[in-house]
């Protein structure tokens, strides 16, 4: 079996105050994914090697990872498109907790503020929610979200202000905002609105070309800030009854 | 056992790490040129409120060869940035028939067609000045 040169950034709590590189050498042939990989040296080589997975398929997002700098889901990317060998890095723009494992907190954090859920009335006793072909079109794309945060490696405005919602939290609240079914828009729109939604963007548009699902959050985040401007303009026409504008939401 | 997680630092030279963000800079930046663009229409404004020895004067220094390749570079800067513009659109504003999309490339070719058309609009304004004359 050939093999391949991998090296991979090491960082232990107990003992490190900054991570280090550590050069392994692996086998592979043209099934060895780079999770794959991670397994071999963690079963042959350094048990210590600590690393996230759980679905090997491209479900879970769990297993998100640079690989060569570029954020990748490690059980979608395969040894052999590497010929000249690889660098493994933790996902970007994360507080790193041990070798290739991030805390992603923040990310959840943006995730749960912008509740992406339906919010709905009840559907009629026995009555399913109904949607046409057509209304399901509108937001299915951006449904297909894994939440593995390969978009928020690559948001340098996410690495920069990590207050700011990022790709997937607000691609999730559009999501949700276009379902036919739901009617929390109201609740969702200040914290879109805000400096650290929807505008805290500036089309960097990397965020849509390493989503491993297709989702293109770059689109639903510029699509928002239609969104949001319109709202503003209704809010303004709006009788001030429970005013709903940007400083509220800081 | 205590956590310590190790926090990457974001370093100003962040853009270079990528040609993604490379090229993002390079699409902020066509602003700059543009900027000095605008200056110079705005001297030219001004040299126009100030007499005939001004605009003259005006006219001079628009034709230094300086003047000439930057503003050459706020034209070059700009078709770059419509042509960014352009691309990311659909992206923004996608237009929605039932339960399809019209196709991104589509979107893309009206809006330049629509560049074309402003062009030719111009043109034909200013030969009907020239004929005049
Ligand atoms: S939008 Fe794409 S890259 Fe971002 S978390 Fe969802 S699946 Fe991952
Ligand atoms: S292990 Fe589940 S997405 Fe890779």
């Amino acid at each position: 079996m050939p093999t391949l040169e991998m090296r991979l950034q090491r960082y232990r709590p107990e003992q490190d105050s900054a991570p280090h590189w550590q050069d392994f050498r692996v086998e592979y042939d043209d099934s060895t994914s780079v999770l794959d990989a991670l397994e071999q040296i963690k079963a042959e080589q350094d048990s210590s090697l600590s690393y996230r997975w759980s679905c090997r398929m491209a479900i879970c997002g769990s297993c998100g990872i640079m690989v060569n700098g570029v954020p990748k889901l490690g059980c979608k990317t395969f040894l052999r498109d590497y010929p000249k060998g690889l660098q493994l890095a933790p996902l970007g723009n994360f507080p790193v907790e041990k070798d290739l494992i991030v805390d992603m907190s923040r990310f959840l954090e943006h995730l749960t503020a912008i509740k992406p859920y339906l919010i709905a009335e009840a559907a009629p006793q026995g009555q399913p929610h109904r949607q046409t072909p057509a209304q399901l079109a509108r937001y299915k794309q951006f449904s297909n979200c894994i939440n593995c945060g390969l978009c928020y490696a690559a948001c340098p405005q996410f690495g920069l202000k990590p207050d700011f919602l990022g790709p997937a939290a607000i691609a999730l609240a559009h999501r949700y905002n276009l379902d036919s079914r739901d009617s929390g828009k109201a609740e969702r729109m200040a914290q879109l609105n805000s400096d650290n939604g929807v505008w805290g963007c500036t089309f960097v548009g990397y965020c849509s070309t390493v989503c491993p699902k297709g989702v293109d959050p770059a689109a639903a985040v510029n699509q928002g800030k239609i969104a949001s401007t319109l709202d503003g303009v209704i809010q303004w026409f709006k009788p001030a009854k429970e005013p709903r504008n940007k400083e509220q939401s800081k | 056992m205590s956590r310590k997680p190790y926090q990457p630092p974001m370093p100003a030279s962040w853009w270079l790490k990528h040609p993604a963000y490379r090229f993002y800079m390079l699409r902020e930046a066509t602003v700059v040129p543009l900027l000095f663009f605008v200056a110079s229409l705005l001297y030219g404004l001004y040299a126009l409120g100030q007499g005939e020895a001004s605009w003259l004067h005006y006219l001079a220094w628009l034709q230094q060869p300086w003047v000439i390749a930057l503003n050459s570079l706020a034209l070059v800067a700009s078709l770059f940035h419509a042509w960014t513009f352009f691309a990311l659109f659909p992206q923004v504003m996608p237009l929605r028939f039932g339960s399809r999309t019209l196709p991104a490339w589509l979107m893309v070719s009206a809006q330049w067609a629509g560049v074309l058309l402003v062009i030719l609009a111009l043109w034909w304004l200013l030969g009907g000045v020239d004929a005049h004359q």
